[in-house]
């Protein structure tokens, strides 16, 4: 049986499309996990990468969109067990242009530089279980997908992150 | 005042993923212990101000992107280059290499065994010469000498023993084995 394949140009744009509408979102998930722009740089262009070289498995866009989620989380998690941990240390980050104040922007950069600082204390799956889960919005039963293990045990990353992190925060207010 | 809960039980409750069971127990509890309450309310924050992460700014995002787009277009097609179906067809698994790596030991060992004897091998005395040739075995005393033909021969093979010439060829019309066997005896 024959197998329809789509000619090189269709397939190139929808590779396009694929990427233009997923980076921002896989490279902020990478970003926070390992906690540097370069590194979150590289690994989410090898992310890509090896997704698309399965481009079978792009067929549909939510299952494609999750997949990719997951490759990005495990590249991540993989780079940080060859590197050590992560260290959020070229946070050079300009803020959006909203309608806030000096004072606002001043205050939201310094909470998110808090908040960054914070996530050095994580392991990798406590980092990624939490990104994954509070900022990203999955489910837990994603989040375990993602991390390839039990509800239980993402359970347990996510609630030791946020005990750590909000031990973390409250000590810098003191 | 009932046991409080422990703190990752307020953790996750602050965040749904409590089971029913577990929740409702909690929510129990919550009712009548400020305490846990402001815990509650302290993850809850924490989980409202995470969402500060998600944030990257749009200025250094567009070269950004822009870079990495051009690096992922790249990798792609240097994947294209070197890909696997690529590389299985110019290597050898390491079962097939052994197949052939034995298959060549065993030619080369019959082909040593099974070689044929060298051309033109020769009895010589002081006053004849037995010999062979592609064409026969040829016998010579003093001015006189003889040969033994072997027509339409092919495969051809020699052996000299002591006193005695060996020819064994295969006729080419009939493919027949034929053995000439001469003695010299003096």
């Amino acid at each position: 049986m024959s197998e329809l394949v789509p000619p090189p140009l269709e397939a190139a744009e929808r590779q396009n499309r694929f990427v233009s509408e997923n980076l921002r979102r896989i490279f902020v998930q990478i970003y926070r996990i390992v906690g540097n722009i370069a590194d979150a740089q590289d690994l989410t262009q090898e992310a890509f990468i090896k997704a698309l070289q399965r481009q079978e498995q792009l067929k549909d866009d939510l299952k494609a969109a999750h997949w990719l989620s997951r490759i990005a989380t495990n590249t991540a998690i993989d780079f940080l067990r060859r590197h050590g941990r992560a260290g959020h240390c070229e946070v050079d980050l300009q803020t959006e242009s909203r309608e806030e104040s000096p004072e606002e922007l001043l205050l939201r950069s310094e909470h998110r530089e808090y908040l960054e600082d914070g996530l050095r204390l994580l392991t990798a799956r406590e980092r990624a279980a939490l990104i994954l889960r509070d900022v990203e919005g999955c489910s837990a039963e994603e989040v375990a997908q993602q991390l390839d293990c039990s509800k239980a045990t993402v359970r347990s990353h996510i609630a030791n992150a946020r005990i750590k992190l909000r031990r973390y925060m409250a000590g810098r207010r003191r | 005042m009932r046991k409080h809960p422990s703190e990752a039980n307020l953790a996750l409750f602050a965040g749904g993923e409590l089971n029913r069971w577990t929740r409702w127990s909690v929510e129990r509890h919550v009712a009548i212990c400020d305490g846990c309450r402001r815990d509650i309310s302290d993850f809850s924050a924490l989980r409202a101000d995470s969402a500060v992460l998600a944030e990257l700014p749009e200025a250094a995002w567009s070269p950004m992107a822009a870079e990495m787009k051009a690096n992922i277009r790249l990798g792609l097609e240097a994947g294209e280059c070197v890909s696997p179906h690529a590389v299985s067809r110019m290597i050898f698994s390491p079962r097939a290499l052994a197949a052939c790596v034995s298959l060549a030991a065993l030619l080369v060992a019959s082909v040593f065994l099974e070689r044929p004897a060298p051309r033109g091998t020769d009895i010589r005395t002081s006053e004849a010469v037995l010999e062979t040739s592609g064409s026969g075995i040829h016998f010579r005393e003093g001015d006189q000498g003889m040969v033994l033909l072997n027509q339409h021969a092919h495969e051809v093979n020699d052996l000299a023993t002591g006193r005695a010439m060996q020819q064994s060829y295969v006729d080419s019309e009939t493919g027949m084995v034929t053995i000439n066997n001469v003695y010299y005896v003096e």
